[in-house]
């Protein structure tokens, strides 16, 4: 990473998110119960349970440390697969211009204008919840903005003389691919990359709130579910909802403090495909 | 200059706050003695004919023949008595003499012979009545008759709900099933439908001038839709609506303390008639094995589920299905949890710890028993049982269970598909049956043969042994588990006394709105 | 080709796109139509169902329901539902100008509050009110929407009690339905908000350090007309394409609204579909929601092009 970057990135946004990958892997050590064990149900915050416990006795605290991995992991793969998919055709695009990117283009701007959460709902009402279908049901309709961004800089890239000069002396467009243009494009990478982790996580949330998460595993937005569906709302239980609340949006605001921070391309694109986000 | 326009719009929005504010100040009150019910039940179109929860409804505007009253038997409601010829097929409805519509005209026999045949005609719901019904005619002057081509023992229960429409207004109506009247739809009840607004999320009831009946206190009552069950809460508690009503189902339990603190409510119990229960896929195994299912009923912890699921509102369950809300209950054994004698079970069902490990079931819960499905889960790998659980709504469950596509399902029943078939929860499980909530999963020929024998007969007597056989058979082969008993607790708003819930329609009844009081503060 | 032609072509594609996709999905849908139009009562026998199934017409082979999809589509006939009793095209007409009446006032305050202070942020980045700001603004941008929703219900509606807790109006007077509107309408305004002034402030921040603005400056020129002349119309996007792009967005947040605040709008009418797999509706509605976003997107498209020469040769 070029030595601008780190000092632009910013610091509280990576602490804090830092803070987050730190209580997800050491989730295990840092609970003081095991998430599944049952106690006493509805109780308020007290010495033995520091945030109470849900409607069939867990202990909140030790809910809202381990559902951090499955929030984070979802919101990760997610942008995982959805930039990768995006990276691959911003590189292919914009590197070989023509008719693919003709094609290439029109396919993502047919994906980035169908309303993304309709979409979703509706495929997984389809497909049934679990985990892994929402993943890939998110990565499929996330990679739009990423893939617009990398065709820009691979473009610009393009423009440059070495380029040419590179194809002239008889390397390999996949050569030229990995080692020129893929290092600067990467750059361009990271800021959406996090950004799409950030609404990757606000969607698993919202789609549990509706219903169509998986029930079965323990996530932030299920906490909230559970929470409003099980009397925790109209019993004025507000540490129940409002801790995994507070703990996705610190973690989307850390996240959202880097992506940005991070963002160095023209403001044109910049501002023009950040419009695009959910 | 954006500042300017700016503060024009924030102006703007000041101004039309404040004459908001003003009008509501200015509001003038109401005299009338309204009763504001809550539902979270959706109404889709304003179609008395189709639609399912406005046909309950209009249970008060279009009361159907009979009814079941708070005791849970079932008496006359439009009609005042019937009678049965001895083979079951000709069933003759008298029909009341003081009952008139609300455009003035006599409700008539015609009017109920009129209703039967038009609900068979173009009701999917109602199919049976256009298969069997051969004849009808009216004698008399009010004697309702109607000639099946089959015997049929429990019309009368049939009878309870469907609802009763005017001849004259809807024989002109092509297409029923199509038809949309969102202003006054024409009744005999003591209260008929005023208007169904569903952007406003609501249904008005008015008085009908013509009721000759017993006159209600109550001015009138209105229905108010909410999509979003906490909200309803919130309403109910903040007084927006007096009462809550969601078919055959309870109050959410977790907010009946916080209801209770105010001091504003007082609470009708009742037991369901339905229950919550877990039933097994009987074609493969390992639940086709009778001597597993023993072993899985002895795994489950009733007492958590109950003070888990339910709070603690209702009883344990008993082998014999049947909670005894139900007319003809028999007590049976009580289901135990056993851990122990659960790992001799399955022993000898020859599923030794090892062949347990090979397992791996699939639970199919609908995902109201989310909850329900993670104990169960639970509980099968403290035996050493690994499962999936796959969580679907209702529709989508329906489609699954319907593939048999599961080990064990978790599910339920409704007051009024314990009635269904030959009663006694008899239509959740006979394979012949269809439906969106049924299981249609036994084959067994001796329990076929049982309800085809109840479907045969009319004679109490007899009945009540049948209906001992059936829950004798639930409780020796285990085709389906009760997981609990729960009691139906419905909170209403204290200064409202005399309601009479029944077993099948809770507080909404024609009785409760004809004897509902509201205590006058002023 | 010529840009104009080409991004004809790419909305026309994306429209063809959208239809076949509003096709395919519902069918793949699992489910028995039948069963689904029954209630959870019932138990008729197999055969009655069949019956129905005949009747209703639930039975016939795929492709060649797939040219008279598109036929329908020109002739504007949506189907029926069968769980409403009515034309798929009524239904959605008597909702989607509610829906709208939530989206469109909460897009343009939404656009025009957002781009004013994340410009006036950008620009004066150090003082502690924009930090404070944009802060608070960070915070509303990152909270999942129903949440907000419940949480902002609870307090003004239940709480407070200023505002009924749900549907359009009680009473149909002008004053009643904005009583009823003013905290939806609220909630997805905060949310535009939010966004287009993080979006604006990050453009004006980056596009304040380029060389011309200090050109501008050495010029002489006082500070705000700088920002009003210059930055702002280059480094933002013109006010209409903001509230167009926006668009897209809004009608997934409105969703939750509508559900949160018990309203009968496209979120809800879409959602109660998927979940009854009542298709023809879920075709209807999930069209007509893309149909409305790709015109806005084309309308933001065409004047963003006009606005911006640089653009143009861009592509």
């Amino acid at each position: 990473m070029r030595p601008i970057a780190l000092k632009r990135i910013s610091k509280p946004g990576l602490i804090i998110f830092t803070g987050f990958i730190l209580v997800a892997v050491f989730s295990g050590l840092l609970s003081p119960y095991d998430p599944d064990a049952r106690y006493e149900p509805y109780e308020s915050p007290s010495e033995k349970h520091f945030l109470g416990t849900n409607d069939i006795g867990n202990d909140i605290f030790s809910e809202l440390l381990h559902s951090s991995r499955v929030s984070l992991t979802v919101g990760l793969l997610t942008a995982l697969i959805a930039s990768g998919i995006g990276l691959f055709i911003g590189l292919v695009s914009g590197y070989f211009r023509g008719a693919i990117d003709e094609i290439l283009m029109t396919v993502t701007d047919v994906v980035l204008m169908i309303p993304r959460i309709p979409l979703v709902i509706i495929l997984a009402v389809f497909l049934r919840p679990s985990y892994w279908i929402i993943i890939i049901v998110l990565s499929l309709v996330w990679w739009t903005t990423t893939a617009r961004v990398v065709r820009a800089k691979t473009l610009q890239i393009r423009e440059m003389g070495f380029i040419d000069s590179a194809v002239t002396m008889g390397f390999s467009h996949r050569h030229i691919i990995f080692t020129d243009i893929l290092p600067n494009v990467i750059f361009v990478l990271i800021p959406k990359f996090m950004l799409t982790v950030a609404s990757a996580m606000i969607s698993e949330a919202s789609l549990s709130f509706l219903g169509l998460g998986d029930p079965t595993k323990k996530s932030w937005g299920m906490m909230i579910r559970y929470a409003f569906e099980r009397g925790g709302f109209i019993q004025d239980m507000w540490w129940w909802y409002m801790a995994p609340g507070a703990a996705i949006t610190l973690c989307v605001v850390s996240i959202v403090l880097i992506g940005f921070s991070l963002e160095n391309t023209e403001p044109r694109i910049s501002a023009f495909s950040a419009g695009r986000y959910e | 200059m954006k500042l300017r326009l700016m503060m024009c719009f924030a102006l703007v929005m000041i101004m039309a706050g404040i004459s908001v504010w003003a009008e509501g100040q200015q509001e003038l009150q109401k005299k009338e003695t309204i009763l504001k019910i809550g539902t979270p039940n959706e109404i889709k179109s304003a179609n008395i004919f189709s639609d399912y929860y406005l046909g309950i409804f209009a249970h008060i505007s279009n009361p159907p023949l009979m009814k079941m009253d708070e005791k849970g038997n079932l008496t006359g409601l439009t009609a005042e008595e019937f009678e049965v010829s001895e083979d079951n097929k000709i069933w003759t409805f008298i029909i009341r003499d003081n009952l008139f519509w609300s455009d003035g005209k006599k409700v008539t026999a015609e009017d109920v012979v009129f209703s039967v045949k038009y609900t068979g005609d173009h009701n999917p719901n109602a199919r049976w009545i256009k298969d069997t019904l051969e004849k009808t005619e009216v004698l008399d002057g009010n004697r309702a008759v109607f000639h099946f081509n089959k015997p049929y023992t429990r019309l009368n229960l049939e009878f309870a709900t469907y609802n009763i429409f005017p001849e004259h207004v809807w024989k002109n109506i092509q297409d029923p099933m199509k038809y949309l009247n969102a202003g006054l739809n024409i009744g005999f009840g003591p209260f008929i439908i005023e208007k169904i607004d569903l952007d406003a999320g609501t249904v008005i009831f008015s008085q009908n001038p013509f009721w000759a009946g017993e006159k209600p206190s109550l001015d009138g009552f209105e229905i108010h839709i909410y999509k979003n069950s906490d909200i309803l809460s919130l309403a109910l508690e903040k007084g927006d609506v007096d009462t809550y009503y969601k078919y055959a189902s309870s109050y959410p339990y977790a907010g009946l303390q916080r209801l209770e603190k105010t001091g504003g409510f007082a609470f009708s119990e009742t037991l369901n008639m339905g229950l919550v229960f877990l039933a097994f896929n009987l074609e493969k195994k390992p639940f086709s094995n009778p001597v597993f299912r023993e072993a899985f009923s002895y795994i489950i912890n009733y007492e958590e589920l109950l003070k888990l699921d339910a709070l603690g509102y209702g009883k344990k369950p008993n082998r014999g299905f049947v909670p005894p809300s139900m007319g003809g209950y028999m007590e049976t054994q009580a289901l135990k949890y056993d851990p122990e004698k659960a790992l001799e079970l399955f022993d000898k069902a020859g599923y030794t710890e090892d062949k347990r490990k090979d397992l791996t079931l699939s639970v199919l819960v609908r995902s109201d028993w989310n909850r329900v499905a993670e104990l169960i889960q639970d509980y099968l790998s403290a035996v050493g049982i690994v499962s999936t659980v796959r969580s679907l709504d209702l529709n989508s469950w329906a489609a699954e269970k319907d593939n048999f596509n599961y080990d064990v399902t978790i599910t339920r029943t409704t007051p009024w598909g314990m009635l269904m078939h030959a009663g006694w929860g008899t239509g959740y499980y006979d394979s012949r049956r269809s439906g969106r909530g049924v299981l249609h999963s036994v084959e067994d020929p001796e329990f076929l043969n049982l309800c085809d024998i109840v479907l045969g007969t009319t004679d109490k007597n007899r009945l009540s042994e049948l209906g001992e056989e059936v829950q004798d058979y639930y409780a020796r082969n285990l085709p389906g588990i009760p997981l609990y008993w729960n009691t139906i607790v419905i909170p209403y708003n204290k200064d409202f006394t005399g309601w009479k819930p029944d077993p099948l329609y809770g507080i909404y009844n024609l009785d409760t709105f004809v004897t509902l009081k509201k205590k006058n503060n002023n | 080709m010529p840009t104009v032609y080409r991004k004809i072509l790419r909305y026309a594609a994306a429209f063809i796109a959208v239809v076949t996709l509003t096709f395919i999905i519902p069918r793949l849908m699992p489910g028995d139509p039948v069963i689904n139009l029954l209630g959870e009562d019932s138990t008729l026998s197999r055969e009655q169902v069949e019956e129905i199934r005949e009747e209703l017409g639930l039975n016939k082979p795929l492709i060649l329901q797939y040219g008279r999809y598109w036929k329908n589509i020109i002739t504007a006939d949506f189907g029926y539902s069968y769980h409403y009793n009515r034309k798929v095209l009524e239904l959605i007409s008597g909702r989607v100008g509610w829906t709208l009446l939530l989206i469109l006032p909460s897009v343009i305050i939404g656009g025009v509050f957002g781009s004013f202070l994340g410009s006036r942020w950008g620009w004066r980045s150090e003082k502690k009110l924009s930090k404070a700001g944009s802060a608070i603004f960070l915070i509303f941008y990152s909270t999942p929407p129903f949440f907000l929703a419940m949480i902002l219900l609870y307090l003004f509606s239940f709480k407070l009690g200023w505002f009924p807790l749900k549907g359009y109006y009680d009473s149909g007077s002008f004053r009643d339905i904005l009583l009823h509107i003013i905290l939806p309408v609220s909630v997805l305004s905060l949310f535009s908000l939010a966004r287009n002034s993080m979006i604006i402030r990050g453009s004006v921040i980056q596009e304040k350090g380029n060389l011309y603005v200090l050109y501008a400056r050495a010029k002489g020129l006082r500070s705000r007309a700088i920002l009003i002349r210059h930055v702002f119309w280059n480094a933002s996007l013109p006010l209409i394409t903001i509230i167009a792009l926006d668009f897209g967005f809004m009608f997934s947040g409105a969703l939750f609204v509508e559900m949160v605040f018990s309203m009968n709008g496209m979120g809800t009418l879409l959602y109660d579909a998927v979940k009854s797999l009542d298709y023809p509706v879920l075709q209807g509605a999930f069209l007509i929601i893309s149909w409305m976003i790709i015109c806005a997107n084309a309308a933001a498209d065409l004047l963003y092009s006009f606005i911006d020469p640089r653009l143009r040769v861009h592509r």
